[in-house]
C-alpha cells in the first residue's frame, strides 16, 4: 500500500481478504474512494459554513454593494451597518428604522437569564425528588413536566395574551419571563434528573449513614458533584432562551422586544434593509455560537432533554 | 431507584418529594392555567374587538374550521410538509452520521461546525437564507445556481417555491441535530456484531443493513420523535421568510392559528385551531414515545 488511505473505514474488509469491489486495481479504488470523501466533506462544509460567511460579508457591505447584481465578492468593507445599528438613525447615510437594537439586546439578556434563574431554582428540588425518591404519581408527573416540551405555543400564547392584557404583564420583563419557563422548565428538570441520577448511590448512602439528612444530601452531595451539569443546564437553558421568536412576538412591545423579534423589525412594507438585518443577525447569533464552544460535548444531550448521553 | 429514606421514615417522608416538587408544580400551574382558560375560549365566540358578542357556542369553532377550505390545505400543508421534511431530514442526517462515523481527517472540526446552524435562532437562520434567496440578481442562491446551469429561481415568490425554501431552510438547521443524535448513537453501539459479521465474512453492505440500522432504531425513532413534533408546530421560519404566503400556499396550522387571533382578532377560533394542533402533536408523539420505548427495551436485550 502506498499511502495511508484516507478513509480507514472501521469495518473495512482487511488487506488480504475478498473485497466485494475488484474490478479496480486496488491504488486506483482507493483514489477514487478519498476523492469521493473530499467532494463529500466539502460539500458538508460549505453547506454548513457558508451561510454565514455569506452573511458577515453582507452585513460589511455599503448598500450599493447588497444590491449589485452579479453579487460581490470583493469590495470595500464598511462598518457603516453596525454602526446605524447601534448608534441610531441617520448615521453617515445609513437609514436605520430600528435604532433601538442596543435594547433588543439588553432584553434578551434580562429576560433570557431571568427564567433561566428561576427555573433552575424550581428544577434542583424537583429534579432530585424524581431522581432520588419513588413516589405515587412519580412517573405521569415526569412525563407531564417533558410533555411540555411538545405542546404547540399558541395553545398558551393566545389565552396568556388576553390574561396579560388584562393584568398588566404585557410588554413587561415580568411577564416574558414567566412566558419564557414554558420553554425552559421542561428543560432544566429533565436535564437536571438525568444528571442527578448520575451521582453514584453508594456516596448518597454513605452521608445517610453518617446521619445526613435529604437537605444534607442534596447540598453536601448531589449539589457539589453535579455542578458541572448544572452549569450546563443554564448555559442551554439560556441559549434556548435566547433563540425564542414565538412567545415574544406575541407577549412583547417595543420596549421588551428581543433580539429574535428585534432583527424582524429590519423588513418593512416599504423595504428591508439588508445590511442592517445581516448586522443583525451577527450580533444575535455571536453570543449562541460562543457558548455553544463551551458546552459542545452537552449540546445533544441537552435537545434531547437527557434522553442520549 | 428506592430510597432507605422513603421506606425507614414512611410518615414523616410521605410528603417530601411532593414538598420537593411544589415550585416547580407551582410553575406548571402557571402553564395549565393559560391552557384550561383556553380550551374554555375555543369553546366561546370571542372576538377581541366585539367584546360584547362574547357568548358559550360548544363546538361552533372546530365546526366552523372544519367548513373552511383555507383550514384543509392547512392541514394538507402541516401533515405533508411534516411527512416529506422528516423523511428528508432524517435520511439525510443518517447520511452524514454515517460519514462523519468514518474515521475522515477532520471529522472533530466538521462535528464542531454541524453546532454552528444548531445553536442560532431559527428565525435568525431563516432571515439569513432570506438574504440569500434574494431573486432580483444580487442573491447569492441564484448566483452560485446560475453555473450549474439553473435559471434564476423565485425562491419565495410561487407556491412551490416557498414550500421548497422553507424545507431548505428547516433543513439547515436541523440537519445537524439528526446527525449528531444519530452519530451518538453510532458510536455507542457495541463491537461485538460487526467482528462476528466480519468473521462470517458480511461486506460493509450488508453490516449496515443487518447491524448497524436494527442496533441504531432507537436513535432513529428518537430523533424522528423530535422532528415530528416540531415539524407539525413549525412557526418562526414561515413566518419570517414567506409568513404563510404566496397564496396561502406555506401557511399551516400554526400559522392559520396567528393570523386567527393576531391580524383578525377571532381569539376563539385561534385557540380551537391550536387545539387541533396539539391533538394532532399528542397522537403522535404518543404513538412514537411507546415505539421508542419498545424498541430502547428490545436493543437494550
Amino acid at each position: 500500500m502506498t499511502s495511508l488511505p484516507l478513509l480507514q473505514r472501521r469495518y473495512a474488509p482487511q488487506r488480504g481478504q475478498r473485497s466485494t469491489i475488484t474490478a479496480l486495481p486496488l491504488s486506483r479504488r482507493h483514489y477514487l474512494r478519498n476523492a469521493a470523501i473530499v467532494v463529500a466533506a466539502v460539500i458538508l462544509i460549505v453547506w454548513t459554513v457558508f451561510p454565514f460567511v455569506w452573511i458577515l460579508m453582507t452585513s460589511l457591505k455599503n448598500s450599493a454593494d447588497i444590491i449589485s447584481a452579479p453579487p460581490k465578492f470583493i469590495f470595500r468593507p464598511t462598518m457603516g451597518n453596525y454602526a446605524a445599528l447601534f448608534f441610531g438613525t441617520h448615521r453617515g447615510g445609513y437609514s436605520t428604522t430600528r435604532p433601538d437594537f442596543p435594547l433588543f439586546f439588553v432584553n434578551s439578556v434580562i429576560i433570557s437569564t431571568g427564567a433561566v434563574v428561576l427555573s433552575v431554582l424550581a428544577s434542583i428540588p424537583a429534579a432530585y425528588a424524581l431522581a432520588r425518591f419513588s413516589f405515587p404519581l412519580k412517573n405521569s408527573l415526569g412525563f407531564i413536566f417533558m410533555s411540555f416540551r411538545f405542546v404547540p405555543f399558541l395553545a398558551f400564547v393566545i389565552p396568556l395574551y388576553l390574561l396579560y392584557q388584562r393584568v398588566g404583564l404585557y410588554n413587561t420583563h415580568v411577564g416574558l419571563i414567566l412566558a419564557y419557563q414554558l420553554i425552559t422548565l421542561p428543560f432544566t428538570i429533565w436535564m437536571l434528573r438525568s444528571f442527578f441520577m448520575e451521582v453514584p448511590l453508594e456516596i448518597q448512602e454513605a452521608a445517610q449513614i453518617d446521619g445526613c439528612s435529604w437537605v444534607g444530601i442534596l447540598t453536601r452531595v448531589i449539589l457539589p458533584l453535579s455542578m458541572p451539569g448544572i452549569a450546563v443546564t443554564v448555559i442551554l437553558g439560556f441559549m434556548f432562551c435566547w433563540n425564542a421568536f414565538n412567545y415574544p412576538l406575541m407577549l412583547a412591545g417595543r420596549e421588551t422586544f428581543p433580539v429574535t423579534v428585534g432583527a424582524i423589525q429590519f423588513i418593512s412594507y416599504d423595504q428591508v434593509l439588508w445590511g442592517q438585518m445581516a448586522a443583525a443577525t451577527i450580533v444575535s447569533a455571536l453570543p449562541q455560537l460562543l457558548l455553544s464552544l463551551m458546552v459542545q460535548k452537552y449540546i445533544v444531550r441537552g435537545l434531547t432533554m437527557g434522553a442520549v448521553r | 431507584m428506592h430510597t432507605t429514606a422513603v421506606r425507614r421514615r414512611p410518615r414523616r417522608r410521605r410528603f417530601l418529594p411532593y414538598l420537593l416538587l411544589a415550585p416547580a408544580l407551582i410553575l406548571l400551574v402557571g402553564m395549565v392555567y393559560p391552557f384550561s382558560l383556553g380550551l374554555y375560549y375555543s369553546l366561546t365566540d370571542y372576538w377581541l374587538q366585539f367584546p360584547s358578542r362574547f357568548r358559550f357556542i360548544w363546538l361552533d369553532n372546530y365546526i366552523r374550521l372544519f367548513n373552511t377550505p383555507l383550514f384543509g390545505r392547512a392541514l394538507e400543508f402541516t401533515t405533508g410538509y411534516t411527512l416529506v421534511a422528516v423523511t428528508i431530514q432524517v435520511g439525510l442526517g443518517l447520511a452524514v452520521a454515517l460519514f462523519l462515523h468514518a474515521h475522515i481527517p477532520g471529522r472533530k472540526v466538521m462535528r464542531a461546525l454541524m453546532l454552528m446552524p444548531l445553536m442560532i435562532p431559527p428565525v435568525i437562520a431563516a432571515l439569513m437564507w432570506k438574504i440569500m434567496m434574494d431573486s432580483t440578481g444580487a442573491g447569492i442562491l441564484n448566483y452560485a445556481l446560475s453555473f450549474v446551469g439553473v435559471g434564476p429561481v423565485n425562491w419565495l415568490g410561487y407556491p412551490r417555491g416557498a414550500m421548497i425554501s422553507v424545507l431548505v431552510i428547516d433543513t439547515w438547521g436541523n440537519l445537524p441535530f439528526i446527525s449528531l443524535v444519530l452519530l451518538g448513537g453510532l458510536q455507542a453501539l457495541p463491537n461485538e456484531p460487526y467482528e462476528a459479521a466480519r468473521v462470517d465474512g458480511a461486506g460493509p453492505a450488508a453490516m449496515l443493513r443487518y447491524i448497524t440500522l436494527p442496533l441504531l432504531l432507537p436513535f432513529i425513532i428518537l430523533a424522528v420523535t423530535f422532528r415530528v413534533m416540531d415539524s407539525l408546530r413549525i412557526f418562526d421560519v414561515i413566518y419570517a421568510t414567506t409568513a404563510g404566503g404566496p397564496d396561502d400556499a406555506t401557511t399551516n396550522l400554526s400559522i392559520m392559528s396567528y393570523r386567527y387571533a393576531f391580524q383578525w382578532y377571532q381569539m376563539g377560533t385561534g385557540v380551537a385551531e391550536a387545539i387541533v394542533l396539539l391533538a394532532m402533536v399528542v397522537a403522535s408523539s404518543y404513538v412514537l414515545l411507546r415505539l421508542w420505548h419498545r424498541t430502547a427495551e428490545s436493543a437494550a436485550q
